[in-house]
């Protein structure tokens, strides 16, 4: 699942074509400019021998010996004595020919090593990176489970206060678990294409209800506002998307503020953009420059984010966002606090019949 | 239908140990529980004796759980409760279009299923016993007279948003998928015509008033349908 994004440079398969497309571009110039120019047949040999040696550096074998049949073809037909014939060479210019040969495939040869070697490196890059993010998954779901253990051990033995501490942590433990998981599968679900939107119509009010239900009691130490207009349009949407999306920004609103910190919802719709928008903000410490770049990318962890977590969830927020045709933005001016922004196209629905 | 002692919960999943979780769950909240790990046991179980709720999992390995679901709605109407997973809407629509009377995502608490089969239990009592008047927060709702009074004050509702109000009380604490109340109010052609609903239930929220959209009684399930909560606090 991870994989996927790791792509690995020179696939010969699709480089090849090109490559002989490069050849007969490059031997093509050196024969117009050679045709055009006073320099001696002799001179115009060696300026071949050159282009081959360049060509060879930088295409593997076929193409570079492709090159070397037409530079000796072209010198020959151009512009050894007389022009615009095949001539039978003399034994140095046979000679001359025979080297565009040898340096095409000694070069070739070289390149490919390089390319082999490049491709190597960046092999054991993307398996180093797998290895991380392996670990990281592996840490996130073995520590509940190591909790889980723990408290299951100990729940015989502890008098009653201990036991009420234990199945707290075993509660904490559920909630990340399930979170870990969960967020995965969205991943997952997203990645690899099965995710299917189902556009409806759907109350802007009625999502966050159902996303503030979701989070539950995580958002209990922070002040929820909900502040939508009375003519705030109903928005074409799918519901279960956009409620998870709501929901993960309440939850990082959560997470990444200190308790006490209100947490707003707003909502709107602009006729210059032709969007709506629904917003969740808060008065946090706001969000480093240097992570605004790669925020909504996988696995991309803030600095000082508290507690575990695989940092899934703003890049869910997008891909839930994009599926539906909308965005996701944030604002973090230089005073603090934090405004996620998801927009959605703006529809007018068709009319309703009274009764 | 067991009429008296405790009541009877058949569960209907194919793995032992969500059931054992649940049979201890449902039977510390005193109900007596029947166990089944396939869809064919289960509709055996029920032939045998009609227990008075199904707890019944959409992902069975022998038949899906809607193939059982129907099966078992020619044979009794009691309430089933269906277990789903996240990003399953098509599978609870279908289920609840079939005779399903409520769904929980799983993974769920233990709380949040004994209210779920509480609720749908005590629904199968209040609609013998067909109250005439019904009261939630300030609003009181006469079925019979069709009027609403919001802290003894009538609220003029149109006749489409007093229906649409009528269903959801009718039907507290199950889920009415989308699809069936635009069929009801609108016809069978509206039926994919969220926008209406959508509006109706605004207009209906804003006549109401404020504090009984802030209880939150007007559950939205999304992408499936609406619930009437009559006791938005039990469960949390």
């Amino acid at each position: 699942m991870v994989m996927r994004d790791v792509r690995l440079a020179y696939a010969p398969a699709r480089g090849a074509h090109a490559d002989y497309v490069k050849v007969l571009g490059v031997i093509g110039l050196v024969t117009l400019c050679g045709w055009f120019s006073p320099l001696s047949y002799l001179a115009l040999g060696y300026i071949y021998l050159l282009a081959v040696i360049a060509l060879s550096t930088r295409v593997s074998r076929w193409p570079a010996l492709w090159g070397a049949v037409l530079s000796s073809v072209a010198w020959n037909f151009f512009f050894v004595p007389p022009r615009l014939s095949f001539s039978v060479l003399r034994f140095d210019e046979s000679l001359l020919l025979a080297t565009y040969f040898v340096v095409a495939l000694i070069g070739s040869q070289l390149t490919a090593l390089r390319f082999a070697a490049d491709r190597a490196k960046l092999l054991a890059e993307s398996e180093r990176m797998h290895q991380t993010l392996l670990d990281s998954v592996a840490h996130e779901l073995k520590t509940p489970i190591a909790v889980f253990r723990t408290a299951v051990e100990q729940l015989g033995t502890g008098d009653p206060a201990k036991r009420a501490q234990l199945m707290e942590e075993v509660r904490i433990a559920v909630q990340r678990l399930d979170t870990v998981v969960a967020n995965l599968l969205s991943q997952t679900r997203l990645e690899s294409g099965v995710l299917k939107p189902r556009l409806d119509w759907c109350d802007g009010r009625d999502l966050v209800a159902a996303a503030r239900r979701a989070v539950g009691r995580r958002l209990d130490n922070h002040p929820l506002t909900v502040d939508i207009p009375a003519d705030f349009p109903i928005i074409l949407a799918d519901a279960a998307l956009m409620e998870q999306a709501i929901a993960h920004l309440l939850l990082n609103a959560a997470v990444h503020t200190p308790p006490e910190v209100p947490v707003r919802v707003s909502a709107g719709s602009s006729a210059e953009s032709n969007s709506v928008f629904i917003s969740v903000s808060d008065n946090g410490p706001g969000i480093p420059m240097d992570l605004r770049g790669r925020l909504f990318e996988k696995f991309s962890r803030g600095p000082n984010a508290r507690v575990g977590g695989l940092g899934l969830g703003l890049s869910i927020v997008r891909g839930f966002m994009n599926a539906q045709g909308g965005d996701v933005l944030v604002e973090s001016p230089p005073g603090g606090g934090a405004r996620f922004i998801l927009s959605l196209p703006l529809k007018a629905p068709e009319g309703v019949p009274h009764g | 239908m067991s009429t008296e002692g405790e009541p009877t919960v058949l569960l209907v999943d194919d793995e032992a140990q969500i059931r054992r979780m649940l049979r201890f769950t449902l039977e510390e909240a005193g109900y007596g529980v029947r166990e089944a790990e396939s869809g064919r046991i289960a509709l055996g179980e029920i032939a045998l004796t009609v227990p008075d709720l199904v707890i019944l999992d959409l992902g069975l390995p022998d038949t899906s759980g809607t193939e059982v679901l129907r099966a078992l709605r020619k044979l009794s109407s009691i309430p089933v409760l269906i277990l789903s997973v996240r990003g399953g809407e098509q599978d609870k629509i279908e289920a609840l279009e079939t005779g399903a009377d409520d769904y929980l995502t799983k993974p769920f608490g233990g709380g949040e299923l004994v209210a779920r089969v509480r609720a749908l239990l005590r629904r199968v009592h209040t609609a013998e016993a067909a109250e005439k008047v019904f009261t939630f927060g300030p609003i009181q709702v006469d079925l019979d007279r069709s009027r609403v009074l919001r802290e003894g004050r009538p609220v003029k509702l149109t006749s489409l948003e007093f229906k649409l109000l009528r269903m959801l009380v009718l039907h507290r604490d199950k889920v009415l998928t989308h699809q069936h109340i635009l069929g009801e109010l609108w016809g069978p052609k509206a039926t994919s015509k969220t926008n209406y609903l959508r509006i109706y239930m605004m207009q209906l929220r804003r006549k109401l008033g404020e504090e009984v959209d802030s209880a939150g009684h007007f559950q939205t399930e999304s992408g499936v349908g609406y619930r009437f909560v009559s006791d938005p606090m039990m469960g949390c």
